[in-house]
């Protein structure tokens, strides 16, 4: 891990780049992380409120503690980088000025000034930590995006979002039915959901700074489980109009309706590959639930599982290169694998847990869990490190998906 | 940058989505990094630290609106309404994760029938569920076959398929919230609706 982040360093920093080398310096031995402090939020004029101190240093020990290559240090002396902060306000305009030093070679590796509403300060914040992940790894940090979930908060299910930290939630519908398997458009600013609003399970998408919306799929039965295609112009979903659960694709907005399962068995849950090219799936053709792949047209159809008796809800990783999914054995436990169906590792195994889903830069997984009764949100790293407790409240929340940033 | 608001303003006269797009440039505004400077010794920092740029525009935000409240699922006919034909039928129950029909289930379902063939102006609505142990997903399409094969087996005893309409509601509507045995066996059913 190191030796990647040295080489990317390396391409990324340019001339500075030489200032990766202390990083490896530091770490390398012990705990192959780069030690990384956080200095206390200061003022860029007269004094700082309180919860600002508390709140900026806590929301990056909190985004770079969970993205991986750093172990957040409690003293700033002896750690390879410093993250310094400072905060100030000009009328009701909230300006932070983020730093991140190499506290080995005395330079500064990016520093940053982001101004805004007081009210969203914790976006500027996380729009930081994205960029402290660009420069030192190469690929910004999806800390700015949001995730839309089911919750019943409100006594029944409902569609709400907030923000990757479960900070800042809000309530996207609010018919009184039951609202079902959000996704966001790959712009992040539409998403599609099923409602039972009108009676029926149909499709619906909203647009989400407008409310705007539109009942995409009405057909009879099943409208559900719908899935934007990687472009955005097609969505995959379940209907179940033509007798049983099948898996179809049609246009962002309903049309161009195409069958692409035939089978008397249950078909649910499509996935697309991050290319387009493919759709995984959950089948019980052979007699149980097991996962499926087969090209966005319906061929060459393949079995994707062959261990466990029950496998469900896959998604593929935005590379491409794994498929998450969950195995009832029992309760629920997640899974990944890779898409020729070697390399399947159990990722977790506290409590019962469902819903996976990468995060858009791959890094990490959201899912639901009930270790620690209820249901709540909960994100790890891919690699199933990191596990962490992101709901915002006790209520039922399921079916978490994470958007581009915003 | 004034170029980038006036896109902005035609665009948002074109189409509310399209906006949303065009928004997405304003949402959080950050700076290009400042010059890489030594970082100054401890007491002479506020000097000669790198003086990031003024901010181009505010960082702004739309919040999502609120949805109204609106129709909720179609009510539910009085049993008065139809002859208490509502109090008759009678819900039948399923294995876990299994859509076959019982024996009892035929029996119940067989009544059904006759209740169903002495009113022939009414039409029912079957509503498949589900327990909660099998995954939510997977479950919606279960509901819809236990729903399903219900209403096939009205039709082969000779109520039209006209009369008949199907719903899935998956797990989403047990009538026993606990968590054992005697709470799944009475949340895999199908029920009996009359809706006209």
């Amino acid at each position: 891990m190191i030796r990647i982040l040295l080489l990317l360093s390396l391409l990324l920093l340019g001339p500075q780049g030489f200032a990766a080398e202390s990083y490896l310096d530091v770490t390398a031995p012990t705990s192959g992380k780069m030690k990384l402090a956080i200095a206390p939020t200061t003022a860029l004029s007269g004094s700082i409120p309180a919860d600002v101190a508390r709140e900026l240093p806590e929301l990056f020990g909190f985004d770079l503690g969970i993205a991986g290559p750093f172990e957040i240090a409690p003293n700033e002396v002896g750690s390879a980088l410093l993250l310094k902060s400072a905060y100030g306000v000009q009328g009701d305009t909230a300006i932070i000025e983020c730093r991140l030093v190499d506290q080995v070679l005395n330079r500064e590796v990016v520093a940053k000034r982001y101004s805004g509403r007081l009210k969203d300060l914790r976006r500027m914040g996380h729009a930081f930590s994205d960029e402290v992940l660009r420069v030192l790894t190469g690929a910004k940090g999806p800390f700015t995006g949001k995730i839309a979930y089911v919750s019943k908060a409100s006594g029944n299910k409902e569609i709400f979002i907030m923000d990757y930290d479960g900070h800042n939630p809000q309530r996207l519908t609010n018919n009184g039915s039951i609202n079902l398997y959000p996704d966001f458009a790959p712009s992040g600013k539409e998403l599609i959901y099923t409602s039972y609003k009108k009676g029926n399970p149909d499709l619906y998408r909203r647009e989400l700074f407008t409310g705007q919306e539109a009942r995409v799929s009405s057909r009879s039965g099943l409208n559900a489980m719908g899935v934007f295609s990687p472009d955005g112009n097609k969505i995959a979903l379940v209907l179940s109009k033509d007798g049983n659960s099948e898996i179809y694709q049609m246009s962002r907005n309903g049309k161009d309706l195409a069958r692409l399962t035939n089978n008397h068995a249950i078909d649910v849950s499509p996935a697309w590959s991050p290319d387009g090219s493919r759709i995984a799936f959950v089948s019980d053709r052979l007699g149980k639930p097991q996962l499926f792949v087969m090209d966005a047209n319906g061929g060459n159809l393949r079995r994707l599982t062959s261990n466990g008796a029950y496998n469900v809800t896959p998604r593929w990783s935005p590379k491409g290169d794994r498929i998450v999914y969950a195995r009832k054995e029992g309760g629920f436990q997640i899974y990944a694998i890779n898409p020729d169906g070697s390399g399947d590792t159990q990722l977790t195994s506290a409590g019962s847990n469902e819903h996976p889903r990468y995060s858009p830069d791959g890094r990490f997984i959201v899912f639901s869990s009930t270790r620690d009764g209820g249901e709540g949100l909960y994100l790890m790293r891919a690699d199933g490190s990191g596990q962490t407790r992101i709901s915002p409240d006790r209520a039922l929340n399921t079916h978490p998906t994470w958007s581009v940033n915003w | 940058m004034r170029k980038r608001i006036a896109g902005c303003l035609v665009v948002l006269s074109l189409g509310a989505l399209v906006a949303g797009g065009c928004a997405k440039k304003d949402l959080v505004k950050e700076e290009p990094p400042p010059p890489v400077t030594a970082p100054a010794p401890e007491a002479a920092k506020p000097a000669q630290e790198a003086r990031p740029e003024a901010p181009k525009a505010p960082v702004t935000e739309q919040t999502p609106v609120r949805e109204p409240v609106v129709a909720q699922e179609p009510a539910r006919e009085t049993p008065k309404a139809s002859g208490d034909l509502q109090g008759l039928l009678q819900k039948i129950y399923f294995n876990f994760d299994s859509s076959d029909l019982s024996e009892d289930s035929r029996n119940l379902l067989t009544r059904n029938a006759e209740y169903l063939s002495k009113q022939p102006s009414v039409k029912i609505r079957i509503e498949g569920n589900c327990d909660e142990r099998g995954s939510d997903d997977y479950n919606m399409a279960l509901g819809e076959r236990r729903a399903k094969a219900a209403k096939d087996y009205l039709v082969n005893l000779g109520i039209s398929s006209e009369r008949i309409s199907t719903i899935s509601y998956g797990e989403e509507k047990p009538v026993d919230a606990g968590h054992d045995e005697a709470a799944w066996a009475k949340n895999r059913r199908d029920e009996f609706v009359v809706v006209k």
